[in-house]
């Protein structure tokens, strides 16, 4: 009888850490504690290596839509309607030459294609083919200065609340060979759900990384003063800004 | 005094195995239940790299209001309250596959459970390594590593047991099952467990693919990291059994402070 009321006890114990854990997961302190393994995932893994690059026939003709609804202001609406004529890409900030882009302009650069794995935080994994500009094209066509660190992506699509998606990438990441600036997505035009008419894809990170619905790139030397000043949208809810895990 | 006490108490467990031991415990729970909780984001395991519906291993779900199921290998079961349907850390019940009381947090967060997850995947690797350095430098590891006459005592161990045999075969300080068991623990299913979890990252994907690919793909990956945390759950139901049969107070006593009684 003794040993059943230890399991009893043992079990209701175990069942009592609901409690204490949310109590812990509230602790500012604790959950800076448990941070640190990001800037050690963030060293040890880092962005190396290449992307696995997949054939035609791995690829889902029906690319899983996800992250925030596509934009339905105005603004969107207006340049949508117009097959994004009248869109530009803004490249500013700590850069030698500001830039802003017609998708013309966007694609008479030197284009790539890579079929790779979108890898989901949620869990869930999808295979596209993405074309579009290396991002490290675009960033020597602008030329960050000295004093640039971080490229930040601001977006047109909001959480509900009026809280515009953003992302970062440092200087580093962002010259990586698979950081690309996605103008199609399976042979056809970036469609509006996808994140037309430009989104990131960064296939050696997580998917929230991959910006959809591009409005303009900064590129600074911090992100501090940026919304919550985590470095993105999702950052400033706690998640990892390096994403490569 | 009664007998057990009057027996002599011997030197059992180095302070490294002790401290090592308490740690890997915690951080098992931690993995266990923040794991669950980032299961709990997208609750389908699939045999395939991508996602693939096709190649659905296992699929945890709520298919109408007040309904939990589970899907393994097509056969649906209705699983409500404890799985798909479960309580969801604010007072109710909702669409969540695993339930608050054994995730972590116990409220949906995959940011928060990603947090203790990784942490303790680092306490959990560094406390192994800390363990295989100190036990091999002080020659214990030896008693701990099954060897080729191990396997021939596997079944007359079994069997003694079992009561078929009087006599255990002749042994050190590990029986050859005890050696089976931690050694598969300690060396193949926690490795294995790591790596699986190693290789849904896509930075070392993109470093490391032919891992990826050996597993089957990502997705495929994701189901091996769940399986081999059912094999370290089972080995944990079988350790707490063999603690709580087996002297609980003197196991206890010797795991806390080095010293048990013969």
């Amino acid at each position: 009888m003794k040993r059943r009321l230890f399991i009893a006890t043992s079990l209701s114990t175990l069942a009592g850490c609901g409690p204490v854990t949310a109590a812990l997961a509230q602790n500012a302190q604790v959950q800076r504690i448990l941070g640190a393994a990001e800037p050690l995932n963030h060293a040890l893994i880092g962005t190396r290596g290449l992307a696995r690059e997949y054939r035609d026939r791995d690829v889902d003709r029906n690319f899983r839509v996800n992250g925030f609804a596509t934009p339905a202001d105005a603004a969107y609406e207006r340049l949508a309607a117009a097959d994004f004529r009248d869109y530009r890409l803004v490249v500013e900030g700590a850069v030698e030459r500001p830039q802003a882009l017609s998708l013309a302009a966007l694609a008479s650069m030197p284009q790539r294609t890579q079929i790779t794995r979108h890898d989901c935080v949620e869990g869930w994994s999808a295979i596209g083919k993405w074309s579009g500009v290396p991002l490290a094209s675009l960033l020597d066509r602008a030329g960050p200065r000295a004093d640039a660190r971080y490229v930040v992506f601001r977006c047109m699509d909001n959480d509900g609340a009026g809280n515009l998606y953003y992302e970062s990438l440092d200087l580093h990441q962002a010259r990586h060979p698979q950081a690309l600036l996605a103008t199609s997505l399976n042979d056809a035009p970036l469609d509006a759900d996808h994140g037309a008419p430009v989104r990131l894809r960064v296939p050696t990170q997580l998917g929230y990384k991959s910006a959809k619905w591009i409005a303009r790139i900064e590129v600074l030397g911090s992100f501090a003063t940026i919304a919550g000043g985590r470095g993105g949208y999702w950052e400033d809810q706690g998640y990892e800004w390096y994403a490569g895990i | 005094m009664n007998a057990a006490q009057r027996r002599p108490a011997f030197y059992r467990y180095a302070l490294a195995t002790r401290l090592s031991h308490w740690l890997w415990f915690v951080a098992f729970l931690v993995l266990v239940g923040s794991g669950l909780q980032i299961f709990n984001a997208s609750p389908n395991l699939d045999a395939s790299d991508k996602s693939d519906p096709a190649r659905r291993v296992l699929a945890i779900g709520s298919p109408a209001q007040g309904v939990g199921t589970t899907t393994i290998f097509g056969h649906t079961l209705v699983t409500t309250g404890w799985l798909g349907w479960t309580s969801d850390g604010m007072g109710e019940r909702g669409p969540r596959a695993f339930g608050a009381t054994i995730t972590i947090p116990g409220y949906q967060d995959l940011a928060g459970g990603r947090r203790w997850h990784f942490f303790f995947a680092w306490i959990a690797i560094l406390c192994w390594l800390v363990w295989l350095v100190s036990t091999a430098v002080k020659g214990n590891l030896r008693e701990l590593i099954l060897r080729r006459d191990d396997w021939g005592k596997l079944w007359p161990m079994q069997a003694y047991y079992l009561r078929l045999r009087k006599t255990p075969p002749d042994h050190g300080t590990y029986n050859p099952l005890q050696k089976l068991a931690y050694c598969s623990v300690l060396f193949v299913i926690a490795p294995f467990v790591v790596l699986t979890g190693l290789a849904l990252s896509p930075g070392i994907d993109a470093i490391a693919n032919p891992l990826t690919i050996l597993l089957g793909g990502r997705q495929f990956a994701r189901l091996w990291h769940f399986a081999g945390m059912l094999l370290l759950i089972g080995f944990f139901a079988v350790h707490l059994f063999q603690v709580l049969t087996q002297g609980f107070f003197n196991q206890m006593r010797s795991m806390i402070t080095g010293w048990y009684r013969a």
